[in-house]
């Protein structure tokens, strides 16, 4: 079985070369994430540094970590499902060929066998280049968390021997995971099947597909109902949610769904070659679905996320804009004390500091410590700067509010807070802030608690409410000796910014290495779906078509379908904006949509562009050879 | 049953589709064939003859009555019972060649056997392959290989595992006269030698080689000649297609 597998592999390289690419850049994904987050999780602070330095270099390091653990999972998700894709699409193009073996004999048990041989060759062959590429992809991804700032300084993945067995093993377990199903149906093939140039073709919607996609339509309809429910964090969750779950239900009703789209696009206006190009991928709805579907994945979430964030760091910023009440805010190196208070104009100012704590929450052995933050406040002064915050004056000395980015705890609960070295120990959460859909602090706590030396190089920022009847100029240049001063809305707007940094990076490292994976999956579909047709092609030419018109007609063809993809991907990725609406509306009262459009005008212009160049490419090599050669050649 | 009768088929049925378009292909089929026969069957297009090759060699399934392989009723076997048959009893032609495009002629021949978990000794699948005169082309891949050439290793293919009945459908139908010629004398030399072979043919030339023919009309068995001529073959199926 070995050696026939080795001999279809040499024969129809063109074939597997798609299947071998993705089993390579999944399993190169799959070991940079990997390596990076088993590194990121031994790496330790720098000796020498500060109780309070040590604990924000934890506190990015478990960034980082949860970073990847997200690009990890995602990288793995993708590798099964394009992975899984592709080589059922592969097994597909083989019909015949594995109609012939039964014919001649082939057990369904033996053509299961041969098929699941080949791919565990193909995921070696696959995870041999992977291993390189992945060491190269792992000095992209560092470079990228160098740049986004989710590691320190000094921060480099570390190669460890035991990875290329984890890899190799990844490799070949994706490929033989991804090839059993297609391994199932194709067993089924009937040795008559061979007879038949064409074949009957195998029912292509079948009901456990339809099942599944139909309970991933659920899960998406399902989170978005809950979306407003859900709180600022939660709701954001379940929305971004929303177009990962539309993605993958609307590729597995793909073979319904494409060629129905597909036919609303008037492609019957473009003549006889729009005519055979609509009969073509109606006819075929396999290699329709299957060129689709990675557009699907890669429009849905790509803009699915993408316009989720931006929707989400902008609902933020409207949101403080509101709860906020101030004329100016001073960033300043640590608390800025009476300084501003005492100058003239000023009718009240508060001063807040972030700083990195460790919180516990629960007791006994359900007792949770993580990474937070708190800030540090003057109660009376927070309250008069956010008019909305509630009554604060339960917190003094010994107690914590819940704040604005709070998760897990409520007024009535006690957590324990330990800022630097310093244990304040168990503390009675008091009262709490409403959630901020942009985050921010877990808990605030009253400014006295942390010794102002140690807060001396940490960043804090003041508002300030003027008098009046002063001359905001004024104010300005008084208040400049004291640290920068920005008016409100050009503060806040940083402030969002580097507020949603983190998510957003995350969607830049995820989706971007996520959406080149996916890109190699539209063009790698495209390929295979040209590279087995040249029978088919020489047919039409024979008939009278020349070849440019062939090349037009695939091309044509390959438009249609992308653009069918795009459709059904810019629906799932409207699903997460649907989320948006919800969950904005629910937590800051006002619906805040903020699309990308530029993003997806990208993506939809290079999406088409980059299947017609593929299709034309694959399609002048399929038609190379003069068509009667192709039709007199029968094996 | 006689007992020199390899394969019988007995009532058998089949029809295609349901209602008013349902065409019955096989309308109560009996015929025997007998050990070293080479039996021809011939009829007009949509006559049924390839339904009755294929329902006699387990290929399609039978709406009634039963197939009889020695003593093997054909048609109660499963799926791996129905493979494990065709790599070992019987054996098939046909038209198009369907070779293994990434295997050599001698992979090709070897196949069925290596499915039945045999290791052939090289000898042996170089004497199939010898047989029918490509004893020198072993290791050449189909496409390097003419239609006739093609056709000859797919023969060897059917023959190594010295099936009981080898199934020919339309073996010369995509061959020149010349390559027709030598495909046929293949056939004939080995039913000589004792091979049952049972060949669907459009061709009164390819037919009159056979030791009988049957004729096919509407799923029905029409006529039989034995020993007919080119010419008498040729008037039948006028007849039968008028």
């Amino acid at each position: 079985m070995l050696r026939l597998s080795w001999a279809g592999f040499r024969e129809r390289w063109t074939l597997f070369a798609g299947a071998v690419l993705t089993v390579c850049l999944g399993v190169a994904l799959v070991q940079s994430s990997l390596l990076l987050l088993v590194s990121a999780s031994t790496t330790s602070a720098p000796a020498g540094a500060g109780a309070l330095a040590r604990m924000s270099f934890d506190a990015s390091t478990e960034a980082a970590v949860a970073l990847l653990g997200v690009t990890l999972g995602f990288a793995a998700l993708l590798a099964v499902f394009i992975i899984s894709s592709t080589f059922a699409f592969t097994v597909e193009q083989r019909r015949r060929e594995l109609a012939l073996l039964r014919l001649v004999g082939g057990a369904r048990r033996q053509i299961r066998r041969l098929l699941l041989a080949e791919a565990t060759l193909l995921g070696l062959v696959g995870s041999a280049l992977g291993v390189p590429v992945g060491v190269a992809l792992m000095g992209v991804q560092t470079w990228l968390l160098h740049r986004l700032g989710f590691v320190p300084d000094g921060f480099s993945g570390q190669w460890r021997l035991w990875i290329v067995a984890v890899s190799v093993g990844t490799g070949v377990v994706l490929a033989v995971v991804g090839v059993s199903l297609a391994a199932r149906r194709a067993a089924r093939v009937r040795p008559l099947d061979a007879l038949r140039d064409t074949g009957e073709a195998t029912r292509v919607m079948t009901t456990a597909r339809l099942l599944t996609g139909l309970l991933f339509l659920a899960g998406a309809v399902t989170l978005i109902g809950l979306s407003p429910v859900g709180g600022a964090v939660g709701g954001q969750a379940m929305a971004m949610n929303v177009s990962v779950c539309a993605a993958i239900a609307l590729t597995l009703l793909g073979p319904s769904l494409v060629p129905a789209v597909a036919r609303l696009i008037p492609a019957r206006a473009a003549g006889v070659l729009g005519g055979l190009a609509t009969a073509n991928l109606r006819d075929d709805r396999r290699r329709t679905a299957s060129t689709a579907a990675p557009v699907i994945v890669l429009v849905g979430l790509v803009l699915g996320q993408a316009s989720a964030s931006s929707s989400f760091t902008a609902a933020g910023q409207l949101e403080q804009q509101r709860r906020i009440s101030a004329d100016l805010v001073i960033d300043a190196p640590g608390p800025t004390g009476d300084r501003v208070t005492t100058t003239p104009g000023v009718a009240s100012a508060s001063t807040e500091v972030e700083v990195p704590i460790a919180l516990t929450t629960g007791s006994g052995d359900l007792a949770y410590t993580r990474s937070a933050t708190a800030l540090l406040v003057d109660p009376a002064g927070y309250g008069r700067t956010h008019p909305g915050a509630g009554d604060l004056t339960a917190l003094r000395q010994g107690a914590v509010v819940a704040g604005p980015g709070a998760d897990g705890f409520s007024p009535g609960d006690t957590v324990g807070v330990r800022v630097g070295d310093q244990d304040l120990g168990s503390l009675p959460v008091v009262a709490a802030v409403p959630q901020a859909i942009g985050g921010g602090a877990t808990v605030l706590l009253p400014a006295g608690v942390v010794p102002a030396e140690q807060l001396a190089d940490v960043p804090s920022h003041t508002f300030v409410q003027l008098l009046p009847d002063v001359s905001r100029q004024q104010a300005v240049s008084t208040l400049t000796e004291v640290g920068t001063v920005s008016d409100l809305d050009s503060w806040l707007e940083r402030d969002s910014v580097a507020r949603t940094a983190t998510s957003t990076g995350v969607l830049i490292m995820v989706m971007g290495l996520g959406g080149l994976y996916a890109l190699i999956g539209v063009i790698n579909s495209v390929v295979v779906a040209g590279a087995t047709r040249p029978r088919e092609f020489a047919a039409v030419r024979v008939t009278g078509f020349t070849r440019g018109q062939v090349v037009r007609a695939a091309v044509l063809e390959s438009i249609m379908v992308a653009f069918a993809g795009l459709l059904l991907g810019l629906l799932a990725a409207a699903g997460t904006l649907i989320g948006v609406i919800a969950t904005t509306a629910a937590v800051a009262g006002t619906v805040t949509v903020d699309v990308p459009w530029l993003l997806v005008g990208a993506v939809v212009v290079g999406t088409v562009l980059v299947t017609a160049v593929t299709s034309a490419l694959t399609t002048r090599a399929a038609t190379r050879q003069p068509p009667v050669a192709l039709l007199g050649a029968r094996q | 049953m006689q007992s020199d009768t390899v394969i019988a088929l007995e009532g058998v049925s089949r029809t295609y589709g349901a209602g008013p378009t349902a065409v019955r292909a096989a309308d109560g089929i009996d015929i025997s064939f007998r050990r070293g026969s080479w039996t021809a069957v011939m009829g007009p297009s949509g006559s049924g003859k390839s339904t009755l090759l294929h329902c006699a060699a387990g290929l399609e399934r039978v709406d009634a009555g039963r197939v009889m392989l020695g003593d093997t009723d054909i048609t109660t076997l499963d799926d791996d019972e129905l493979s494990q048959l065709r790599r070992t009893r019987i054996g098939f032609v046909f038209q198009s060649f369907n070779l293994v495009g990434a295997l050599t002629a001698e992979q090709n021949v070897a196949l069925p056997l290596r499915l039945a978990g045999r290791r052939p000794p090289r000898a042996e699948v170089r004497n199939a392959l010898a047989a029918v005169g490509l004893g020198e082309r072993a290791g050449h891949r189909p496409r390097e290989l003419s239609g006739g050439q093609q056709q000859r290793v797919a023969i060897a293919r059917a023959m190594v595992t010295r099936p009981e009945v080898l199934f020919a459908d339309e073996p010369t139908g995509a061959l020149d006269t010349g390559a027709a010629r030598d495909v046929l004398r293949l056939l004939r030399a080995s039913a000589d030698n004792g091979q049952t072979i049972v060949m669907v043919t459009h061709d009164p030339a390819a037919a009159a080689r056979a030791d009988a023919v049957v004729f096919l009309r509407d799923g029905r068995i029409v006529d039989r000649l034995a020993g007919a001529d080119v010419r008498a073959v040729a008037d039948r199926l006028v007849a039968l297609e008028a």
